[in-house]
């Protein structure tokens, strides 16, 4: 070290990086939140393993702080519930900053989790491979579930949900095929949908082709 | 709770607020957690998130300054012509930010300043929003979290009513697909 | 959802078909299904009625097929029929998404009551897949004590975890028959005069036991 620094410049410059510390507690947990913040309402970002790891390092490391202000406060043979000394508030700061990235961790899963279910009502019981691989373990558990849940559901029913997502006009209308779907039973009839292909079909028949875009309404 | 996954008021907590310590604190840095340094002194002044400054507030460990985007210097300038002072750069979350800081601070007169300043930007943003077309103007940087919604709201319904009024497809592929499609599907939809 | 389309289509499509009793059963899913849809908690189940209508319907279809009726009258009844159908989906669906957003709350309080037989079962399950997948990708790689779904942490004292709809949002509402002055707010400062088929927006809580009682109408 060099000799020149006065003890006092030292001590400055350990009190700036304690103010840093303090200003960083809970920051990497809301950069998940920014992360999802930051794209369009409804739309996906890939998990992001990597923050997501380092925010559960931080609480475990918080944890073992919290833990030896307390075994500290207790050492000192003085009473856990009453004791509001220097100790006492260290260890407030780190329970809270546990529970503040705990938070953050339950909100990214959780808003995830609301976004992922709602792909059910818009592309349908499988998810195609560019969705998966934003996907967690976990969350491609929870899409499976929460889809047979809804299949559960409507088959109590007896009713289809997901079709008639817009106030239908006219039962029939007429459909351009976008891309090669082949053979499709619709009702009584066997239709070929080849790319290009102009169809008259019933509305709730061709919903799901357009919602996955695979065909589009045709308008004159 | 109301809100405990809401991201906008996780990140709400995230705004500096600068804290005078009552009282100190041990062993709250990550860094070097063996060092005496670690700790807080009393009657130190500090930068923390405003949730950390809030809960340590409760606890009476500290007293909360009020931040300069409520300074007298900001209130001249909203009253001179509210819709030009650039707010997002002073707080994303001027408005809501102000509302949980109203209990915590002697300074009262917040609340009114407050709602002040939306209504005197909120009539600007309406109408601007009717006139938006195409990439996002200068002013809308300009605008807070809320102030965004608000003028995203009311874009979107006028293209709405434009898009009734001339009629058109309703039906539209899911949003999430993206403009490209790749090639290769790997479900194929089932017949009804 | 588009809540305004409905609104729009029951100027237009009331019309058409005969049988007064179908008629009027069918403006009353309209308005069940905006009530739904404005309503921040969650409205009583209203029985199986909606479903019976469109059975109705189904079987006249039917026979007007069999019958080869005229095909100007057979796609009439086809469209009704798409109608009624398109209400109740939306309506199920509007529940399904508020069970969805907050089954827990629902399953402790009183509005659990409100739900279907059907949607209870949804409800339970949602709940142990959310709790399932939050439990093994969070909850359980966090120190002990701060691994609850529904606590903060041990030291919580009660559930402060839990969403709740948010009830103090502004709605439309048009009243029934005159109400009189109602005071808004606990202080008594903000009353207003609710006359009888006049439009208002006002915050919900305050106008919730209007609209339980059914002399104010949710649009």
């Amino acid at each position: 070290m060099n000799p020149i620094i006065k003890e006092d410049h030292l001590h400055l410059w350990l009190a700036k990086i304690k103010i840093i510390c303090l200003k960083m507690f809970g920051r990497r947990a809301s950069q998940l939140l920014r992360e999802l913040a930051s794209c369009e309402p409804g739309q996906l970002t890939a998990y992001n393993t990597d923050t997501f790891e380092q925010v559960i390092k931080e609480c475990n490391e918080h944890n073992l702080q919290l833990q030896s202000l307390i075994r500290k406060i207790e050492d000192a043979n003085l009473d856990i519930q009453t004791t509001r000394n220097e100790d006492h508030f260290g260890a407030v700061i780190h329970h809270l900053s546990l529970a503040r990235n705990k938070r953050g961790l339950m909100s990214y899963m959780y808003n995830r989790a609301e976004i992922i279910q709602s792909l059910r009502w818009t592309i349908g019981p499988v998810l195609p491979l560019e969705i998966q691989e934003k996907l967690n373990y976990s969350e491609e558990e929870y899409y499976k579930n929460h889809s047979t849940a809804i299949e559960a559901y409507m088959s109590q029913l007896d009713l289809d949900l997901t079709v008639d997502m817009v106030p239908p006009k006219d039962p029939y209308i007429r459909v351009k095929v976008l891309d090669d779907i082949g053979e499709v039973c619709l009702g009584e009839h066997t239709i070929s949908l080849t790319p290009q292909s102009l169809h008259f079909i019933k509305r709730v028949d061709a919903e799901p082709f357009i919602l996955q875009g695979l065909m589009e309404e045709f308008l004159e | 709770m109301l809100s405990y996954y809401d991201i906008d008021d996780i990140l709400l907590g995230e705004e500096p607020i600068s804290v005078v310590f009552q009282i100190g604190a041990n062993g709250v840095g990550l860094l070097d957690p063996g060092s005496e340094t670690n700790n807080v002194e009393k009657s130190a002044k500090v930068d923390l998130p405003f949730w950390l400054a809030h809960e340590l507030f409760l606890r009476q460990a500290v007293s909360i300054n009020v931040p300069s985007c409520y300074s007298l210097k900001t209130r001249k300038e909203i009253q001179a012509d509210a819709a030009c002072v650039d707010l997002r750069f002073r707080s994303p979350y001027f408005y809501e930010l102000g509302c949980k800081l109203l209990p915590l601070v002697a300074d009262k007169s917040i609340g009114p300043f407050l709602r002040y300043t939306f209504t005197s930007r909120y009539k600007e943003i309406l109408c601007k929003s009717h006139s938006i077309t195409g990439a996002t103007p200068k002013f809308s940087s300009k605008l807070t979290k809320e102030e965004s919604l608000l003028l995203e709201a009311a874009r979107s319904s006028m293209v709405a009513f434009k898009k009734w009024r001339v009629g058109g497809s309703r039906l539209e592929k899911a949003s999430i697909l993206g403009r490209k499609r790749k090639p290769t599907m790997p479900t194929q939809p089932s017949g009804p | 959802m588009e809540r305004g389309e409905a609104a729009k289509r029951r100027g237009g499509g009331g019309g058409g078909h005969g049988g007064k009793k179908r008629c009027r059963s069918s403006e009353e899913g309209v308005e069940e299904r905006e009530g739904g849809a404005g309503d921040p908690a969650l409205r009583g189940w209203p029985s199986s009625e909606g479903r019976e209508q469109i059975q109705l319907l189904e079987e006249t279809l039917d026979e007007f097929t069999e019958n080869r009726s005229d095909d100007l009258v057979v796609s009439l009844y086809q469209m009704d029929l798409d109608r009624a159908l398109f209400l109740l989906r939306s309506y199920l669906r509007i529940r399904l998404q508020k069970i969805e957003n907050y089954m827990v709350h629902i399953s402790k309080t009183n509005l659990w009551n409100r739900l279907s037989e059907q949607e209870q079962r949804f409800a339970k399950r949602c709940i142990e897949i959310m709790e399932k997948h939050l439990e093994q990708s969070v909850l359980s790689r966090l120190p002990y004590g701060y691994q609850s779904m529904l606590k903060q942490s041990i030291s919580s004292e009660e559930d402060d975890m839990v969403p709740e709809p948010q009830l103090d949002t502004f709605v439309f509402c048009k009243t029934k028959s005159d109400v009189g002055a109602f005071q808004l707010d606990d202080t008594g400062e903000e009353i207003v005069d609710l006359v009888a088929d006049d439009l208002y927006v006002l915050r919900y809580k305050s106008i919730r036991g209007l609209v339980d009682g059914g002399r104010i109408d949710l649009v």
